[in-house]
């Protein structure tokens, strides 16, 4: 195993935060929390840039790349805290659209029209707060008619819900319940009703869709209810989307250590760097095994993704875990060491602590994800399996 | 970034275990005869060692003279990965063979390589590695060990304490103070005592598990008389050479942490189900999370020291090397105490397992109290804290 970035993927990787850093500086991130923020141009500048298209098939207009280079796409946007439909659309609608899709006309499109940056989209999933695609709790329904399918209830929390051109629409035939009966469909944004959330971090906007009455007809169906495999295709696009969001929550906690590290050097009390008192450098050493522990695991859930590997399902939650615990500790000790400053609205620490706990939450806690290892290591019973 | 190794490599892989399933000592011998000490070479280590030696697989990365066959580092770690999960020791003798033997090597004579680096590189002699003392643990060059030149000799009066294996060694690698005039880094000095001269006596420190079976030590030297020629390269440049010694310890030292960590967790793992069968639901889950994070640890720890190594076999630097002693050792820690309150509702859980004839087959709890062995030796965690706040952070010393 080899978990060192490549020269072409370390490229890749300087190329994206050089990028970033023009485009995105944090005045542009405080623009959005401040109601002004233009996602357009920054994310115009990565479709010319063919970000959209890194891991899309060549047949389908894209670069033909893996999951790794979206990985560490993932990781500079949470470092630089970019608001863009980027996570959504690449990491959460388009595997969704293949995994489901097949090789569907229907998914060849749509993946040809994400490559080309002429769609965004994103994923509705989760349902009374809770992030298993197939958890027997889910009730958004699909029931079959003359028009094609209409569907009822409404989904939680859909990132860039109110944003996104296109959203894959999880729902299950109507009475049933478990693995095995559940569909999905291709709706435009416009045709459902979206609730905007107020959220910790607007650069990570979420809202809920209420799905009553709407009606998909038959050519924009990803899978119909009871179709085989569909739950086990929204894992595996579930699993990409769980290791970009800790990818990218792990690049946030890398910069906020770093900002601790650089500050903790500079600012003085008591005549000397408060850097030099060996209680904050014991935190500091922690601080950075937290983030190294993380990002490797994160490299690695990344691989096994890339090269399809049986361990992904495991190796995806225990990046996310990671993840989630090292945003915990970062958040805690980075704004602690940071003192009366970091507390201010003024500074830019609170975007990068906000961008990592919404990372942590969203498709799963630590705590969410720990449990789904103990299910998946066979140490408990649950309902869902992963 | 990729999951597997080149072809060459799995073929390396593939060599290395043909010959390892016909030439490796027996689960038999090794358990007539364990290895009470990390200097102690039972008959099957001494035999096995020779073995590995003229086949060149003792070190692998050396050139065939040294017991190796010229091999990457790549194809280094792969061996002493295959020899784990063989469940063979590489050696009884680790300090020996790890440490002893490259620094003699790398700073020696002629006559010291021939007499004291080759016979433990054939399994004739074990080492031990005299360093710490009772008022220089952490704080190393304030050792007081003190070898004064006599003409063609040296006398050498002071104390070691912790020296594991002492009470089995051949001889010492011994750290003692030269010059008490210069700064306390410049006046050291490196000088190789056999164990049996006159002066140098050895008290076993029984550890706080296994009394019977102590591997500590102190050392007592008193006008121990050891001939000039036994000093290894300069004289007072004995400080380069603690460095040098723990960086022939460092390269791979890393692997032993993890794959530790890992056969850990396996024995847990297989332990569980039964454990966790006769808990309550609610404690299950308490006990299951506990035993997730573990898993995560040793899966962590793996992906760390790999990410490490990567950076280093390209001729990089390796920032991340420096938590993994840390790391591994307090994961260890986390997970044996973890184990051992799996077990809680046994009332055996907390009593030694007198069946056991394995010096080292402890309980969990047991395992959990020798675990501190890792926390607490080759500089503790506080240290390494420092070390990684100072030299990869970049922060202010005090």
């Amino acid at each position: 195993m080899d978990l060192e970035l490549s020269e072409d993927e370390s490229d890749l990787r300087d190329n994206v935060r050089a990028v970033l850093a023009s485009i995105c500086p944090p005045a542009a991130v405080r623009a959005v929390y401040e109601g002004k923020g233009d996602r357009a141009s920054i994310w115009s500048r990565m479709v010319e840039l063919s970000w959209p298209a890194l891991a899309i098939p060549e047949q389908h207009g894209g670069l033909g790349l893996g999951f790794v280079e979206v990985a560490l796409v993932a990781e500079e946007l949470g470092r630089a805290v970019v608001p863009s439909p980027f996570l959504a659309t690449v990491t959460q609608f388009a595997p969704a659209v293949r995994e489901l899709g097949g090789g569907s006309p229907l998914a060849g499109e749509v993946l040809g029209r994400v490559a080309a940056g002429e769609v965004t989209g994103t994923v509705a999933l989760a349902e009374d707060g809770r992030w298993e695609p197939t958890a027997v709790h889910a009730t958004a329904t699909a029931t079959g008619s003359a028009d094609g399918w209409v569907l009822g209830g409404a989904k939680d929390a859909v990132l860039d819900g109110a944003e996104a051109d296109e959203v894959v629409v999880v729902a299950r035939a109507p009475g049933s319940s478990g693995r095995e009966s559940l569909g999905a469909f291709l709706v435009p944004r416009t045709a459902l009703a979206a609730a905007p959330r107020t959220v910790l971090d607007p650069t990570l906007p979420l809202a809920d869709l209420g799905l009553d009455g709407v009606v998909v007809p038959a050519d924009r169906v990803l899978a119909a209810p009871g179709t085989p495999g569909v739950a086990e295709a929204l894992d595996r696009a579930g699993q990409e989307a769980t290791v970009a969001l800790a990818t990218a929550t792990a690049g946030a906690c890398r910069a906020i250590f770093e900002q601790t590290v650089e500050y903790a050097k500079v600012r003085e009390q008591y005549g000397r760097p408060i850097g030099s008192f060996q209680a904050l450098k014991h935190r500091m050493a922690d601080m950075f095994l937290a983030v190294e522990r993380a990002a490797s695991l994160c490299y690695f859930a990344a691989l096994t993704i890339a090269e399809d590997d049986p361990r992904r399902a495991e190796a995806a939650s225990m990046a996310k875990a990671a993840a989630g615990e090292c945003q915990g500790l970062i958040a805690k000790d980075g704004l602690q060491l940071h003192g009366g400053i970091g507390y201010t609205w003024e500074h830019d620490l609170h975007f990068l602590l906000k961008r990592a706990k919404s990372g942590d939450v969203l498709y799963g806690n630590a705590v969410h994800h720990r449990a789904r290892l103990a299910r998946m290591l066979g140490l408990v019973r649950g309902e869902a399996v992963a | 970034m990729r999951l597997t190794f080149g072809d060459d490599v799995e073929a390396f892989r593939r060599e290395f275990l043909g010959w390892l399933a016909e030439n490796r000592p027996s689960e038999e011998e090794m358990a007539a005869e364990p290895a009470v000490s990390s200097a102690h070479l039972p008959g099957w280590a001494r035999r096995w060692t020779r073995r590995m030696f003229d086949a060149g697989w003792l070190v692998p990365g050396w050139p065939p003279e040294l017991g190796g066959r010229n091999a990457g580092p790549v194809e280094v770690l792969v061996y002493l990965e295959e020899l784990t999960k063989a469940g063979v020791p590489r050696t009884t003798n680790p300090q020996g063979l790890g440490i002893v033997a490259p620094s003699v090597l790398d700073y020696g004579s002629e006559e010291q390589i021939r007499d004291y680096a080759m016979p433990v590189l054939r399994g004739e002699m074990a080492a031990c590695l005299g360093m710490s003392e009772p008022g220089a643990g952490s704080d190393l060059a304030s050792l007081s060990t003190r070898a004064v030149l006599d003409g063609d000799h040296f006398v050498i009066n002071g104390q070691k304490v912790w020296t594991s294996g002492a009470n089995y060694a051949d001889f010492c690698f011994l750290f003692c103070r030269t010059d008490p005039d210069a700064s306390k880094h410049k006046g050291i000095s490196v000088v190789l005592v056999d164990m049996a001269t006159p002066g140098l006596t050895v008290r076993p420190l029984a550890e706080i598990i296994k009394p019977e079976h102590p591997d500590l030590n102190e050392v007592f030297l008193s006008d121990v008389v050891v001939p000039k020629a036994n000093l290894v390269g300069q004289m007072n440049n004995g400080w380069a050479m603690a460095n040098g010694s723990l960086a022939h310890e460092r390269g791979m030292v890393w692997l032993s942490g993890v794959l530790g960590l890992e056969e850990d967790v396996d024995a847990l793992l297989a332990e569980a189900p039964a454990a966790l069968s006769r808990m309550e639901p609610s404690e299950r889950a308490v006990v299951a999370d506990g035993l997730v994070q573990s898993v995560i640890d040793a899966t962590a720890a793996r992906c760390l020291g790999y990410r490490g190594f990567a950076k280093l076999v390209r001729g990089g630097s390796a920032p991340e090397q420096a938590l993994m002693k840390a790391f591994t050792s307090e994961a260890k820690q986390r997970l044996t105490l973890r184990a051992a309150e799996m077990g809680a509702d046994r009332a055996g859980d907390i009593s030694a397992d007198p069946t056991s004839r394995d010096p080292w087959g402890d309980t969990w709890i047991e395992r959990y109290f020798r675990t501190f062995g890792g926390t607490i030796s080759a500089g503790s965690s506080e240290i390494q804290r420092n070390i990684i706040a100072e030299k990869v952070l970049g922060l202010p010393r005090t």
